[in-house]
């Protein structure tokens, strides 16, 4: 069954055709690879089905609901959840209080709500920062900002995940750590998209890589399929290498 | 001209560069030295009062927040005074110019302002500068009830009618702005203010400028007027206080920090800023309320004015914004010295002070004096700062 289905999404911005038609199916337990060169519409993707951008034309499902117009906590209480590109956490809360923050629940009559200690200890562990709750997030190492990040939104527990460039800024080391961390979601039973500009950090995590150039669809398949696939090659040709 | 303007710029910077500097020695020769002679002196008293401290902690601390010793002494040691004022401030006040129980009654209505002001500005960042419209509009439906309708009316009638005012002004202002990002929300509040006092000049029916004399004080003995005022301000700030405390205080200030986090934890920002502002309005409606029956008159002057708003806003910064108890001593603090130490002086001249303690504040202590206060006497127990 489709998790997520988006259907002929359009985004424009005034004159600017960023997303042009562009439909996308993913299916339970899967791990999708959304790559294509800069500028090429895959954040702007997210966007839309997040809700930050309101979408031009076209539909967004989310197990079977129309997401389409909800927003951002909307869509999150529904079981979507992003992990951006960029890390914001809140400075003035530790690693342990920005988990904390994604728990709690949307209602002004909860005063006490919200995960235990030993909840925040468990999201923290599944993807390994469970020894730095106390730590204030600009102590952290870039690369446990990051986790940090994914810890997050995890708290709000999600059927699927929107992972925006979970790799950038890191070593081979630290990437081969986190996609073994994210491989563990999927034995879990997570759903995810994972968005990067290059093939480096997918060709062993996900199972079918999707690939947009300038806002539109240009091919899909393996991962194998798509580093051969000569339109692909030549999309890259006028920025960096796949 | 050009080589004018460069001469005055490397002047400057060199004086700014010597007072900074001058700063840090000031900081390292004198400052250091004292905080650790301090630390030295309290720390077996913030040891001995932690017992007390303890017991706090482990039954309440869990609502309106953990304390130390010294800090747990801080607040007992204040809220005994504040309920014992009527005691010993007619004895203590003709040292400091007199009257000093009219200016606690005085400081107690505006603690009240300046700790709603910051339930919703101070806490979610969206800075009103309108707040004197809210309390103007529980002390003029007060004041229109008992002209218009029924002078004999109750108190606890006009009261909550008025409450409910200034919740429904407050909910007015809110819920067309609060969706609003970046000044706007600031300016709208702004323009409300302006907007509710040309109202009320305008229109003999709404008073006029000398607005409405025939609303009653409480009460004209000033130990009873004081308790009417403080009482309700205690109640008033241990309400706040635990809310703020509350995972609704944490979702404030994530919206202040960083709006979209807070949609991306599934949280509605929206509905978080129309309830801060709610919560703030309904006190706000209570403080107003209060000042007719310290005044006994409704004039735009006393409740609506501008400066009135600035001046919440003055108390929160002095004391520490978001933090509820800052401005609540903040509070104290700015009517103490406006009318206590500068008694002496003419109101401009008590303003130029006033407002020159405020730019201090915000440009040397920006968290506020109450909450370095409490941060200090926080830390002497652990490892010094």
């Amino acid at each position: 069954m489709s998790v997520l289905e988006v259907d002929g999404l359009t985004k424009r911005f005034g004159g600017l055709v960023a997303v042009d038609d562009f439909s996308l199916d993913i299916e339970e337990g899967e791990i999708v690879g959304l790559i294509g060169p800069n500028g090429s519409g895959k954040s702007t993707v997210f966007n839309c089905i997040m809700g930050s951008y309101d979408v031009t034309e076209g539909s967004i499902r989310f197990n079977g609901d129309d997401i389409t117009a909800d927003s951002t906590h909307e869509i999150v209480t529904k079981g979507l959840s992003r992990v951006s590109q960029e890390s914001n956490p809140i400075d003035l809360y530790s690693v342990g209080g920005n988990i904390k923050l994604f728990t709690l629940p949307n209602s002004i009559r909860s005063l006490h709500g919200g995960a235990s200690d030993e909840e925040i200890y468990e999201y923290a562990a599944r993807i390994d920062i469970e020894d730095k709750l106390e730590e204030m997030p600009d102590e952290l190492p870039h690369a446990d900002v990051r986790r940090l990040e994914i810890a997050k939104a995890l708290a709000t527990e999600p059927d699927m995940l929107l992972l925006d460039e979970p790799f950038a800024g890191m070593n081979q080391a630290e990437i081969s750590e986190l996609s073994a961390q994210i491989e563990r979601f999927r034995e879990n039973g997570m759903t995810m998209v994972v968005v990067d500009h290059n093939m480096g950090g997918l060709m062993e995590l996900v199972d079918r890589v999707v690939v947009l150039n300038n806002g539109d669809f240009l091919a899909s398949g393996s991962p194998e399929e798509i580093a051969e696939n000569e339109h692909v090659q030549e999309a890259y040709l006028a920025g960096e290498g796949l | 001209m050009i080589s004018t303007i460069l001469l005055l710029g490397t002047v400057l910077a060199t004086v700014t560069g010597r007072l900074g500097d001058a700063a840090g020695t000031v900081r390292q020769q004198l400052l250091l030295p004292i905080g650790q002679a301090l630390d030295r002196l309290l720390a077996p008293i913030d040891r001995g009062l932690e017992p007390a401290a303890n017991a706090y902690n482990r039954s309440l601390g869990r609502y309106f927040g953990t304390m130390s010793g010294l800090q747990f002494a801080l607040i007992v040691g204040s809220v005994v005074a504040l309920l014992t004022a009527g005691v010993w401030a007619p004895m203590v006040g003709p040292l400091v110019g007199g009257g000093l129980l009219r200016t606690l009654a005085l400081a107690s209505i505006w603690a009240i302002f300046a700790m709603s002001w910051d339930i919703q500005s101070g806490y979610t960042g969206y800075i009103s500068f309108g707040h004197s419209v809210l309390s103007g509009a529980a002390g003029y439906t007060t004041a229109l009830l008992i002209v218009h309708v029924d002078p004999g009316l109750s108190i606890w009638v006009t009261a909550s009618v008025s409450v409910l005012a200034a919740l429904v002004v407050g909910l007015l202002v809110a819920l067309p702005t609060l969706r609003l990002e970046g000044p706007y929300f600031s300016l709208i509040t702004f323009v409300a203010v302006l907007l509710f006092y040309r109202l009320t000049t305008a229109f003999s029916s709404l008073g006029g400028i000398p607005g409405f004399g025939q609303p009653d004080v409480f009460t004209w003995d000033p130990v009873m007027r004081y308790y009417y005022m403080a009482i309700p301000m205690l109640l008033i700030a241990l309400g706040l206080t635990f809310m703020a405390r509350s995972n609704l205080g944490m979702i404030l200030v994530a919206i202040r920090e960083n709006e979209s986090a807070v949609s991306a934890a599934g949280i509605n920002p929206t509905k978080f800023k129309i309830w801060s502002f709610a919560l703030s309005s309904i006190p706000m409606g209570i403080g107003g309320v209060l000042l007719v029956g310290f005044t006994g008159n409704v004039d735009p002057d006393t409740f609506v004015i501008v400066d009135n708003s600035i001046e919440m806003i003055a108390m929160a910064v002095i004391g520490g914004m978001s933090s509820i108890l800052g401005p609540l001593g903040g509070a104290f603090l700015f009517e103490f010295l406006n009318h206590q130490l500068f008694h002496g002086y003419s109101t401009p001249v008590r303003y130029l002070f006033l407002w020159g303690l405020v730019l201090l504040v915000l440009v040397f202590a920006r968290d506020g004096l109450f909450r370095m206060i409490w941060h200090r006497l926080g830390a002497v127990g652990g490892e010094s700062e």
